[in-house]
Order: C-alpha cells, then structure tokens, then sequence
C-alpha cells in the first residue's frame, strides 16, 4: 500500500467504529465490520435470491434470518461481495440438516457448521483446497463460516450461556470451510454424492463437533491405513446413541492409495461400516452398552457396529490438504449429513 | 454524509406477548395425568415414579404416558392436541440438555395456553436457558420446577428417590400450592 492511500485511512475512526460494534453485543469475539444499507445493496448485487427469502429458521425459537438479514452478518464477517451466494447457500444446506434446524445451535455439544465448496467458484473465490484447508490465512475460508455464526447469534439471539449452552464446543466454531480438491482427487466430488453434476459450483455443509487426525506415512497398503481409521473411529468416546456417524477428510495421498488399489469411495465407506464396531461388553466397560435400547438385554459377545449404514450420509468422504503427508481426518459429525448438496447461487 | 451502521438483530422477534396460564386444579383426584417424557436416559423412569407417587396419594384416575421423540422441538400439533383431548394435567420432563430444557419449558407454556395444567421439570444445570426460553415465549415467571443435575446416571434405586421427591413438588406445581422450588 503506497503512503498516500496509508495517510488517507483514519485508524482512530475505525477503532471508534470497531468499538461501538462490541459495545452493542454484537460480535462474536473478534472484530466486526460495519454493515450499511450501500454495503448491503452491493453484496445482494451477486445472487439472484429475493432479499426477503427465509433461508434460515430456529424452529425451537421461532426465529429467522432472511437473505438481507444473513448477507448483513456476511459483511460484519468480513466477506468479499463475491462470498455471498456461498453463505447464502450454506444456509440453504443447513436448513436441510434435522439437527440446524432443531436444536442443534443451543446444545451442549455447541457444534460447528462445516462449509464445503466444490466447482469453479473455489478457484474463483480463493477457497483453500491444499495446504493448511482448516485454515488459518485464506479470507473465504475464515469469513464464509463466521457470517453463519454471527446470525445464529444476532438473528436467532443465542447468545453464550443463555439460549445458547455449549459446555465446551469445538476449537474454531465459526472457522470451518474448505474446498474439496478435486484436482487431486481420484474421486468425483461430494457435491456428486450429494445429488449434483460434477463440475457445478456447490455447497455442502454439515455439523460437527470434532476432528482427529490419523497419520499414518508409514502403510504398507490400503488396509493398513483402513485399520488406522477403523481404531479411531469406533472408539466410544462420541458412541452416544445407537450408532454414529463421522466423515472422513482424507488428504490426496491416502485417497490415492486407496484409488490405486482399485477402491471406490464407496468400497472404503463399504470396508468401514463392516469392520467398525464393538462388543456390547468394550461399551458397557464405558457404561456405553446398548441393551437399555431393547427389551432383553444383549449378550456381551454381540457386535454392534459404528455406523447405521455404507451411505454418505453416514460416511460422507471429502479430499482435500496438502500432498506432502499422509495424514488425513477423521471429523465427528453431529447427527448426520442430511446426503444434500446445493448449487451455488 | 456518515452512513447509519445497520442493526443486525434487529429481525430478531422481541419475544412473544403475554400468554395465559392454565388455572391451578383444586384436586388430582380421579384426573388423568399425562407423563410426557422426552426420551433422555431415565426420564421416563422418573416420570412413572412421580405418576405411581400422585396415584397412590392423590387417586389420580389414570396415567396417560407419551412420547416426545424429537427433544429439541416443539411439541408436533397431533401430540398437542392428543395431549390435550387425553389428560387433565400434563408432568414433562426431563430437561437436561441445551435443547431440550428449553424446548420442555416452551411446550409446557403452550399446553397451558390450551387450558391444560403442566408441571415441567429441568435440570438445575439449565436454569438459565430454560428461564430464557419462558421469557421468549411471553411467561417471564413460568414457574418451572428444578431438579438436581445430573439425572441420566442415576441408578434404579435413585431414580425412585428422586421421583418420590419430585412428585412432591409436581402436586404442589398443579395445585397452585407451589413457590416452584426444587426437589
């Protein structure tokens, strides 16, 4: 930035106008962005929707958020103009998720919505794929997901500790977007899975409440790291209703080595949901045992497995990060992923 | 000229207008009670404790139990009017969750609405949330009745201990008898 335009910017008028955005309540944290009516005019400029769509709803409260009132929150984010039919869009998913739409955002699992963008608009906005995809340092990636969480409190009023009873919640709540990295996928993208036409810009989105990491660059082959994942995921930690659900992040390496072995994405979902699970005994050592969903109790050799079913919904797949490790996430999901991607607009 | 910065929450309802509350019965007796239980561990167990209790003390006529399978919504309108048509009192519980304390307190004000007496209980832990939530929905003083946290790992034997307590508290909540302390 060159002198001139330095000394032109008032530093002191935009503390005062930071500050006067915190004094209200508003802000989640961090600091905002003032939102005005030419402001608002110019991001609405980039979608066709009708400004006065709801497009998000607290049915428990009886609340709502209209497109003008979410592309508010995507200014106070932080977002570029351009960002806005993603955030309009993620809301779109996230209406379609059972638990957004319930009480997801007041519950004490405080989970996060996790954006995902495929199509041409990743390279058009700059959405990371690659390295570092779960931040920080890439404007839409940080932005896209703090505009949900700005709504949820401003226009549905769940406020911390209020409303809102997150006990812990998860690292990052309003942080999470990535791109898928489809050019380093052996795979078609989510948003195929999730009903669309490869190619299409589109947004997937679910809830979250954790992610950890298995890094294994020391396989032999494919069912090596199948059984790294297989540990992680069906330990009983997040085991709390009959079955759970989880997505795997995989990096291009570990998805590669899967591709090369001749696998699917749904031959991996395949192998997973056969081979994850305990017995009723390992869960009733955590006090986990399932026998009080049924009316004889299960004998303690009887297996129960992970996950309801092979389906993306269950197992939804993306790829994405960097090409230089073989380390990939397995990432807890809340509920599960309604199995709905949405075209970008 | 300065722009105005625009309001964010300003979509957001205020909050619903005053709402009625059911009158406070003069007898449990020959009533029928309905026991909503809203699938969270134990809830049930410790509702049928409260009914068995207000049966044996009160001759209430019958215990009519139900259902909320979905904990963090609103009661669906075919349960409400079920609810409303089948029993004369309605004891809900257990609140315990971020969600569902709320939501509990939220279908015990629209039962009351309807005419229909409720004794709602919530966990201590969500005293807060659960009093937001009677605030929202126009009933600032709803008169909900707490419970130690936590329920969901308490044993058989607890379970009747609590249950016995509360059905003490539940009578006095329909009765109209109450200060809505906790149990």
């Amino acid at each position: 930035m060159s002198d001139a335009v330095t000394h032109e910017l008032d530093p002191d008028a935009a503390v005062r106008v930071i500050e006067h955005l915190y004094d209200q309540g508003w802000s989640d944290g961090l600091p905002l962005v003032p939102a005005t009516e030419a402001r608002v005019e110019e991001f609405l400029a980039h979608t066709d929707r009708d400004p006065d769509e709801v497009l998000a709803q607290s049915i428990a409260l009886g609340r709502q958020a209209t497109v003008r009132d979410i592309t508010v929150h995507a200014i106070m984010a932080g977002c570029r103009p351009e960002y806005l039919p993603v955030v309009l869009t993620a809301w779109e998913g996230l209406s379609a998720e059972r638990a957004a739409r319930g009480g997801g955002f007041q519950s004490t699992a405080g989970p996060a919505p996790l954006v995902i963008v495929n199509g041409p608009a990743r390279q058009e906005l700059g959405v990371n794929a690659t390295g570092g995809v779960m931040g920080p340092g890439f404007r839409p990636n940080a932005t896209i997901p703090r505009a949900i969480g700005l709504t949820v409190r401003n226009s549905f009023g769940l406020l911390p500790n209020e409303l809102e009873q997150t006990t812990q919640g998860v690292p990052g709540r309003w942080q999470q977007c990535i791109a898928e990295d489809e050019e380093h996928s052996p795979w078609e993208p989510i948003s195929v899975d999730g009903g669309l036409e490869a190619g299409e810009s589109a947004v997937t989105t679910t809830l979250v409440r954790a992610y950890e990491f298995v890094d294994n660059r020391s396989f032999r082959g494919p069912e090596d790291v199948l059984r790294d994942f297989q540990d992680t995921i069906q330990r009983t930690g997040p085991w709390i209703f009959r079955n759970t659900s989880a997505m795997l992040l995989l990096n291009p390496e570990h998805a590669r080595l899967f591709a090369e072995a001749g696998m699917s994405k749904q031959d991996v979902r395949t192998w997973l949901y056969e081979h994850c699970g305990k017995t009723e005994a390992e869960l009733e050592r955590a006090a986990k045992g399932l026998s009080h969903l049924v009316s004889e109790p299960y004998p303690p050799g009887t297996f129960h497995r992970t996950f309801a079913d092979a389906t993306p919904t269950s197992i939804p797949i993306v790829v994405a990060g960097s090409g230089n490790a073989a380390m990939s996430m397995v990432i807890r999901v809340f509920g599960n992923w309604s199995g709905k991607s949405f075209r970008l607009h | 000229m300065v722009q105005a910065i625009i309001d964010p929450t300003s979509g957001a309802a205020p909050g619903a207008t005053a709402v009625i509350a059911a009158a406070p019965l003069t007898s449990l007796e020959g009533l029928r009670v309905g026991l909503l239980e809203n699938t969270k561990r134990n809830a049930a167990d410790v509702l049928h404790v409260i009914g068995d209790a207000l049966q044996r003390t009160d001759g209430v006529a019958s215990l009519v139990p139900y259902t909320k399978h979905n904990f963090a919504l609103p009661l669906p309108d075919d349960l409400l009017e079920e609810l409303e048509a089948s029993c004369d009192a309605v004891v809900i519980g257990i609140g315990d969750c971020g969600s569902c304390s709320a939501s509990a307190v939220a279908d015990g004000i629209m039962l009351e609405s309807r005419g229909i007496p409720t004794a709602v209980i919530c966990t201590t832990a969500f005293d807060v949330t659960a009093g937001a939530m009677a605030k929202l929905k126009g009933r600032a003083d709803f008169p909900y009745l707490r419970t130690e946290h936590p329920i969901a790992n308490l044993d058989a034997e607890q379970v009747v201990e609590r249950g016995e307590l509360l059905a003490e508290v539940v009578r006095a909540r329909l009765l109209g008898t109450d200060e809505a302390v906790g149990a």
